[in-house]
C-alpha cells in the first residue's frame, strides 16, 4: 500500500490496517528480539574474554601496590593517596570474607546436594529432642543471597583493581586523586544517576531479584509436599517440573490443566483488556460530551470502585452472587413485581462454566473500568482544541469529527496502556481468586477450576497441595510470556522510538 | 435545519444522562448496599432482603469497643493504626524511589540506562506470591518477621520498578528547562530539586496516592508476615480473619461496618485529589 | 507406686547426667534398675499433674499456648491453674495467643520457630505435621492412653508412636432442625426434611460444594478411605462396590434435583443467619457453630445425627467425615519437658470437663463422657452417634478436598443429570484419581 493509498482511507480502515499491520509485525520482532537476545549473549562472552584479557594486562603493567590490590583490596588506592576510597574497597573485602566464614559456607557447600542430614529424634529422658537436621529450603535461600553477595563483592574488586590501575597512570601524569570533597560533589551531578539509583537497586536486589532467582531455582527441584523442609530434605530434579506439565502421555491431568488453563489465561487477557477498553472509552466519551453537564458528579460515581480496596469489593461481590445472594433477592423482588412467584435462584458462580466465566468478566469491568474512565477523560481534554475548530470551519459533522480526530488520537495515545493492562489481566489474580476461588469445580483439571487462570492455579498449587516445585515452574513460564510480549512491544512502541520527542 | 439538528442534539444528550444514570447506579449500588447493612441489627449474615428492617450504629460501636463482642482477637482500631503507620512510611519510602528512579531514566543519560530500564520492566511482571517463602526467610534473617518494619519494606521495595508512568511524565518538561538550568550552572541535584520537582505536582500526588492505598489491599503477604501476631494485624487480613469459619457468625456484620470505615477515608482522599491523578496518569500514560 | 517412682528418679539422673547441666540433680531412692530410656514411660501421673521432677532441669520457664479464640479466657485460667500445681517451678511467661485450630497447623510449617510451644489442632493436619517432623511424641502415652478414648488414641498414633494430646472428639458435623418445622421422626431420614422442608417453604442447607462435607456422599456410597499408600502422601481407598457407590451419587443427585430451591448448598456459615431469618428449615452443620444456632433457634433447636437416604428401596446412613481435636506439641520447643507437662494437663479430666461445662466442647476423656453435662446434652449426643457413622479425618491427604468438593458440586449442578449412571461412574473413576494425583 502506498502513503496515498493509505491517506485516502477512512480512519477506521487505518486502524484495521494499522492493526494488522501489527500483528503481522510480531513474528518479525519476535525474531529480532531472539537475535537481540543472542547478539546481548555473544557479547556478554566476548567481554568477558576481553575483561580476562585486561585483568592478565593491568597485572603485568602495574606496579607493586596495584598488584598487591589484586590480593588485598584497596591498597592500590590508598599508596595513591585515595585513602577513603581504599579503606572502603579494604573493608568490602574484610567483611566479606567474615561473612562467608561465619555465615556463607555453611550453606553454600552444601548448594549441589541441598543437605544430606536428615532431621531424627534422640532419647532424652522422658522427652523425644527432634535435632533438625539440614533445611534443603534455607541451605537454597541463603546459597542464592551468599552467590548475589559474591557476584557484587567480585565486581568491587575488578573496580578496586580498575582505581588502582587507574590512579597509577594518574600518578605516572602527574595528576593528583581527587578528595572526598569532589567525589562527593560529583555524584550530586556527573554520577548523580548512581546516587539516586543505588537505594531502590539496593532493595529491588534483595527483595526482588534474590527471592525471583530463588523461586527459578525451585522449579528445579522436587520441593513438594513429600519433600518439605525442615522435615525431610528436597533436591535437584532437573526439568521434571517442566515436563509434566507437557508430558500429556505420562501426566496427562497436570498437561491438560495446564494447556486449557493458559488457554482461558490468553482468552480472559483479551476479553478483560478490550471490554475495560472499549466500554471505558464509550462512558468517557459519554461523560465529556459537549453539553453534559455535571462531568464531575459522573466521573465521581465510577472512582468509587477504585478507591474501595479491591478485597472489600470483591468479597462483597462474592457474597452478593452467592445464591441466597442479593442479586438474586434483588431478581426474585423483579420477577414477583411482574406476577412472578419462584424464588430466583441463578447459581452464578459455581455451576456452568459459561455462566461463572461471563459473571468474572462483567464483575471486571464493574472494578476495571473506572481506571480506564479516569485516563481517557485526562486524555479527551488534552485534544489540542484547534483541530476540533478547523474540523468544525471545515462543515465536519459529529460523527466525522470524532471518528477522524477523536478515535485515532485516543487510540494513538493509550495503546502502550493497553499493553499494560494486558500483562495485568493474565496476571490478575484478586478478581478470580476472591471472587470464584477458580469455581466452578471441575473434575478434569489437577487442583483448578473452570474460572482458575495460570496464577490462581499456582497460587492453589502452593498454598494447597504445596507442589512448589510445579507451581514455579508455572510461574517461570508465565513470566517468560509476560516478559518478551511486554520487551518486543515496549521496545517497538512509538513512545519509546521517540522518547525525546517533545524536548 | 438548525432547530432539528437541536432537538436531536437534545434527544441523544437526553440519552446519555439516562445511561449514565443507569450506570451510576449499578456502579454505586452495591456500596449502597454494604453501606446499609453496615447498619443492621438483625440478624448475623445475609438476609433474604435489600433494606435491613431495623438500623443500629451497634456494628461501629463494637469495631471500637475491642473485646466487647467477646475476643480480644478483633482489634480494629489497633489494625487500622498500623495500617496507616505502614501505609504512611511505605508511601514516604516509595514515592521517593519512584522519583528518583522516574528522574534518572528520563533525565539522566549513561551506560547502562536502557538494560536497566527493561531490566525493570520486567521484574515487576513475576507473579509476586511464589517469591513469598523467599522474602518471609530474609525478612526472618534480619530479626523482622512479626514486625511492622517488615511491612513497610515489602510493600515499598519494589517501589522503584513501577517508574513508567511518571518517567512519562517527567519526559513531557521541555529539556530546554534543564538545559538552561545548566548553563546557569545548576547541577543534576538541583534540577531534580529545584526545576523538576516543583513542576511534578500531579506525578508526585498518583505516586503518593498509589502506594499509599497499597497496604489497604494486601491481604497475603501481611498474613504470612504477621503469623499469630493479631495486633499487629493491617485492615486486610483483620477484615478477612472477620469473615474467616470461626469468626464470621458474630462478626458479619463488623466487618460490614469496618469496611465502610476503611473504604471511606481513601474514597474521600481519592476524591480530592482526583483532579491530579487524571493529570499524572494521563501526561505519563500518554508516554510511557 | 514407689518402685516406678525411683525407676523415673533414676531415668530422670541419667538424663542429667548425659545432658551435662548440672541443673537440679533430684534425690535418688535407693533401687534403680534398667536404663532411663525403656522406662520413659512409666511415669506416675495422677489427675494430669507429674512430680516436678519431670521438668528436668528446666526452670524460668517462657511458654506459648495456641488456642482458638472462643477458648482463650479459659485456657488462661487454666493455664493459672497449672502454674499453681507446680509452686517450685517458675513460670517467667505463658502467653495464651488465638489462633484456630484449623490454621494452627498450616501455620507451625510456616515457621515452627516462632509458633506456640503447645497448640490445639484438628485432626486431618496430624499428618502434614508428623511429615515434617514438626511435632513431638507424646512423652506420657501410657497415661494419656488410659484416659482417653480408644479411637481417638488410634487416630493419633502413626507407626506405633503417639503424637499428640487429645482434646475433644467433637469436630464434625451433624444435622441442626427447626423443631416447629421438622419433627424428630422426619429427621431421621433425608427425604422426610427435605419434604417437611419444602412443606414449610424453608430450605434445607448441605454444602457440597466443600469436600470436607462433600466426602459424605463417596463416603455413604462405600467408598472409604484407608490411610496412606506405602509413599506416604498418595491417599489409599478401601475397596468398594462401584455399582452401589453409583447408585448411591444417583439417589443423592436425584433428591437434589427432586428438591431444588429446598436443597441449597451454601457455606454452613448461612445457616445459623438461615435460623434468624426463618428461611431454613435444617441444615449440616459444624459442631463449633453450636452455640450460634442455638442463639438462632432458641427452644426450637434440634440436634440428631446425620440422617439416612433411601437407595434403590434400602434406607442407608449418611457417613460422614469425623475428627478429633487435639493438644500437640512443637518440636522445636525450647522448654520441651514443660510443654509436655502443659500439654497433658490441659488434655486431663479436670480442663476436659471445664470446656464441656463452659464451651460445649465433645470430651475424649473416658471419665468426662459419663458425665451428665455430656450424658445430657442432645447436641453432644448427636455428635457421638454421628462418630458411629463417620470416616475419622487421619492421614488425609491434602489434594482429597477439592476433588470431593467437585464430586459435591457436580451431584447438585443444574446441568447434571441424575439418571445418567454413566456421568457418575466417569465423575467417581476422576475424583478418585485426581485426590490420589494419578495423572
Amino acid at each position: 500500500m502506498t502513503f496515498v493509498e493509505y491517506k485516502q482511507l477512512n480512519p477506521f480502515q487505518k486502524f484495521a490496517y494499522n492493526f494488522k499491520k501489527f500483528f503481522l509485525n510480531i513474528p518479525g520482532a519476535l525474531g529480532r528480539f531472539f537475535k537481540g537476545i543472542g547478539k546481548a549473549i555473544v557479547k556478554f562472552f566476548v567481554s568477558i574474554g576481553r575483561g580476562f584479557k585486561n585483568y592478565g594486562v593491568t597485572f603485568a603493567k602495574g606496579d607493586w601496590a596495584t598488584k598487591l590490590s589484586y590480593l588485598i583490596f584497596g591498597i592500590g588506592d590508598i599508596h595513591k593517596g585515595k585513602i577513603y576510597k581504599g579503606i572502603m574497597f579494604f573493608l568490602a573485602e574484610v567483611l566479606y570474607i567474615l561473612y562467608i566464614v561465619f555465615f556463607g559456607w555453611q550453606y553454600i557447600s552444601k548448594f549441589g546436594s541441598l543437605g544430606t542430614v536428615e532431621t531424627h529424634q534422640v532419647q532424652d529422658g522422658i522427652i523425644k529432642r527432634t535435632v533438625f537436621g539440614d533445611n534443603s529450603m534455607l541451605i537454597l535461600l541463603y546459597s542464592v543471597l551468599t552467590i548475589v553477595i559474591t557476584i557484587v563483592v567480585f565486581a568491587i574488586y575488578i573496580a578496586n583493581i580498575k582505581d588502582a590501575y587507574r590512579h597509577q597512570l594518574m600518578r605516572a601524569n602527574g595528576e593528583k586523586p581527587t578528595t572526598l570533597k569532589e567525589d562527593a560533589k560529583d555524584f550530586l551531578d556527573g554520577k548523580y544517576h548512581i546516587t539516586l539509583l543505588s537505594f531502590p537497586v539496593l532493595m529491588i536486589s534483595i527483595f526482588n531479584i534474590l527471592p525471583l532467582i530463588f523461586m527459578i531455582l525451585i522449579a528445579f527441584t522436587n520441593y513438594d509436599k513429600a519433600h518439605m523442609p525442615p522435615g525431610t530434605l528436597f533436591t535437584w530434579v532437573g526439568l521434571q517440573n517442566f515436563e509434566s506439565l507437557f508430558d500429556i502421555v505420562n501426566t496427562p491431568k497436570k498437561a491438560t490443566t495446564f494447556l486449557e488453563l493458559t488457554e482461558w489465561t490468553l482468552l480472559w487477557a483479551v476479553i478483560a483488556t478490550f471490554s475495560n477498553y472499549i466500554l471505558g472509552m464509550i462512558v468517557a466519551l459519554m461523560i465529556n460530551k459537549k453539553g453534559i453537564k455535571l462531568k464531575s458528579l459522573w466521573r465521581t460515581l465510577f472512582v468509587i470502585t477504585i478507591a474501595v480496596p479491591q478485597f472489600v469489593s470483591l468479597l462483597l461481590m462474592n457474597q452478593m452472587l452467592q445464591t441466597n445472594g442479593a442479586i438474586n433477592v434483588l431478581l426474585t423482588d423483579i420477577s414477583h413485581l411482574f406476577g412472578g412467584t419462584e424464588q430466583v435462584e441463578i447459581q452464578f458462580l459455581n455451576s456452568s462454566t459459561f455462566m461463572a466465566r461471563a459473571t468474572v468478566v462483567i464483575v471486571n469491568i464493574w472494578v476495571g473500568i473506572p481506571y480506564t474512565i479516569l485516563s481517557m477523560s485526562g486524555i479527551l481534554m488534552n485534544i489540542p482544541e484547534d483541530l476540533y475548530e478547523s474540523a468544525r470551519i471545515d462543515g465536519a459533522s459529529p460523527f466525522k469529527t470524532f471518528s477522524a480526530i477523536t478515535l485515532p488520537y485516543m487510540i494513538f495515545v493509550t495503546t502502550p496502556q493497553l499493553i499494560t493492562q494486558f500483562v495485568g489481566n493474565i496476571n490478575n489474580f484478586n478478581v478470580i481468586y476472591l471472587l470464584t476461588g477458580g469455581g466452578p469445580s471441575t473434575e478434569q483439571y489437577y487442583q483448578a477450576g473452570k474460572t482458575d487462570i495460570l496464577v490462581t492455579w499456582l497460587f492453589t498449587l502452593s498454598m494447597t497441595s504445596q507442589d512448589y516445585g510445579l507451581a514455579a515452574a508455572i510461574g517461570i513460564l508465565v513470566f517468560i510470556v509476560c516478559a518478551t510480549l511486554s520487551l518486543i512491544i515496549y521496545n517497538n512502541s512509538k513512545s519509546m522510538k521517540d522518547e525525546e520527542a517533545f524536548s | 435545519m438548525i432547530k432539528s439538528y437541536k432537538l436531536r442534539r437534545h434527544l441523544s444528550n437526553a440519552l446519555i444522562y439516562i445511561i449514565l444514570a443507569v450506570l451510576g447506579i449499578i456502579w454505586v449500588s452495591p456500596f449502597a448496599y454494604l453501606l446499609m447493612h453496615s447498619f443492621r441489627a438483625e440478624s448475623t449474615i445475609t438476609v433474604p432482603y435489600l433494606i435491613p428492617h431495623e438500623w443500629t450504629f451497634q456494628n461501629y460501636i463494637d469495631l471500637f469497643n475491642v473485646g466487647s463482642g467477646g475476643s480480644a482477637a478483633i482489634n480494629f482500631p489497633r489494625w487500622f493504626i498500623n495500617t496507616l503507620v505502614v501505609a504512611i512510611f511505605s508511601c514516604i519510602i516509595s514515592t521517593i524511589s519512584v522519583l528518583a528512579v522516574s528522574y534518572t531514566f528520563s533525565r539522566l543519560r549513561f551506560k547502562a540506562r536502557k538494560k536497566l530500564m527493561n531490566v525493570g520492566m520486567i521484574l515487576g511482571m513475576f507473579p509476586g506470591f511464589m517469591t513469598m517463602i523467599a522474602i518471609y526467610y530474609l525478612l526472618k534473617a534480619m530479626n523482622l518477621n512479626q514486625n511492622l518494619v517488615a511491612l513497610v519494606i515489602c510493600y515499598s521495595c519494589g517501589a522503584g520498578l513501577g517508574f513508567q508512568i511518571s518517567k512519562g511524565y517527567f519526559d513531557t518538561i521541555p529539556h530546554a528547562l534543564d538545559e538552561a538550568a545548566t548553563i546557569d550552572g545548576a547541577t543534576k541535584n538541583q534540577i531534580f530539586w529545584r526545576i523538576i520537582l516543583p513542576m511534578s505536582k500531579p506525578i508526585i500526588v498518583y505516586t503518593v496516592l498509589t502506594s499509599f492505598i497499597g497496604p489497604w489491599c494486601d491481604f497475603i503477604l501481611a498474613k504470612i508476615i504477621m503469623g499469630d501476631k493479631r495486633e499487629l494485624y493491617t485492615v486486610a487480613i483483620g477484615l478477612q480473619s472477620m469473615i474467616s469459619p470461626e469468626f464470621i457468625n458474630e462478626y458479619y456484620k463488623q466487618f460490614l461496618a469496618g469496611s465502610v470505615l476503611v473504604a471511606v477515608p481513601i474514597t474521600l482522599l481519592f476524591l480530592k485529589m482526583q483532579k491530579y491523578y487524571v493529570e499524572g496518569v494521563t501526561a505519563g500514560g500518554v508516554k510511557g | 507406686m514407689k518402685k516406678i517412682l525411683a525407676v523415673l528418679l533414676a531415668g530422670m539422673m541419667a538424663v542429667t547426667a548425659f545432658a551435662g547441666c548440672g541443673g537440679q540433680t533430684t534425690e535418688s531412692s535407693g533401687s534403680s534398675s534398667g536404663s532411663g530410656e525403656s522406662e520413659s514411660t512409666a511415669i506416675e501421673v495422677k489427675d494430669s499433674i507429674v512430680d516436678e521432677s519431670v521438668f528436668g532441669d528446666e526452670n524460668n520457664i517462657s511458654l506459648k499456648v495456641w488456642a482458638p479464640d472462643k477458648a482463650v479466657a479459659l485456657v488462661k485460667q487454666q493455664v493459672e491453674d497449672f502454674k499453681a500445681a507446680y509452686p517450685g517451678k517458675t513460670f517467667t511467661k505463658i502467653e495464651v495467643v488465638a489462633q484456630g485450630e484449623g490454621d494452627a497447623g498450616t501455620q507451625l510449617l510456616n515457621d515452627a520457630s516462632v509458633a506456640a510451644d503447645v497448640f490445639s489442632f484438628a485432626s486431618d493436619q496430624l499428618n502434614k505435621l508428623v511429615d515434617a517432623k514438626v511435632i513431638a511424641d507424646v512423652a506420657f502415652k501410657d497415661y494419656v492412653t488410659q484416659e482417653n478414648a480408644p479411637e481417638t488414641i488410634t487416630a493419633a498414633t502413626i507407626k506405633d508412636t503417639l503424637y499428640a494430646y487429645p482434646e475433644t472428639n467433637d469436630n464434625g458435623y451433624y444435622l441442626v432442625y427447626d423443631n416447629t418445622v421438622v419433627n424428630e421422626e422426619q429427621a431421621k431420614t433425608l427425604e422426610g426434611i427435605l419434604e417437611a422442608c419444602r412443606a414449610a417453604g424453608k430450605k434445607f442447607i448441605f454444602n457440597c460444594g466443600d469436600g470436607f462435607y462433600g466426602c459424605t456422599f463417596a463416603f455413604t456410597g462405600g467408598v472409604k478411605i484407608d490411610g496412606f499408600e506405602e509413599d506416604g502422601v498418595t491417599q489409599k481407598f478401601t475397596d468398594y462396590d462401584e455399582a452401589e457407590a453409583v447408585a448411591t451419587l444417583q439417589a443423592f443427585s436425584k433428591l437434589m434435583h427432586d428438591y431444588k430451591g429446598t436443597f441449597t448448598s451454601l457455606d454452613v456459615a448461612q445457616i445459623a443467619s438461615g435460623f434468624s431469618t426463618g428461611t431454613l428449615g435444617a441444615g449440616v452443620d459444624g459442631s463449633w457453630n453450636t452455640v450460634a444456632d442455638q442463639d438462632a433457634l432458641k427452644d426450637k433447636f434440634g440436634a440428631a445425627k446425620l440422617p439416612t437416604i433411601n437407595v434403590n428401596g434400602t434406607d442407608k446412613q449418611l457417613i460422614s467425615m469425623f475428627g478429633y481435636k487435639y493438644i500437640g506439641v512443637n518440636a522445636s520447643s525450647q522448654f520441651p519437658a514443660a510443654a509436655q507437662i502443659l500439654a497433658l494437663y490441659l488434655s486431663g479430666e479436670k480442663c476436659q470437663e471445664q470446656r464441656a461445662e463452659q464451651l460445649g466442647w465433645g470430651p475424649s476423656n473416658k471419665a468426662v463422657q459419663e458425665k451428665p453435662v455430656v450424658a445430657d446434652s442432645p447436641v453432644l449426643q448427636a455428635i457421638k452417634q454421628q462418630s458411629e457413622n463417620a470416616c475419622v479425618q487421619v492421614n488425609i491427604a491434602a489434594t482429597l478436598w477439592s476433588p470431593m468438593g467437585n464430586l459435591g458440586n457436580k451431584l447438585i449442578a443444574e446441568q447434571t443429570n441424575p439418571d445418567d449412571a454413566e456421568f457418575f461412574k466417569k465423575l467417581l473413576k476422576e475424583t478418585i484419581e485426581n485426590i490420589r494425583d494419578e495423572g
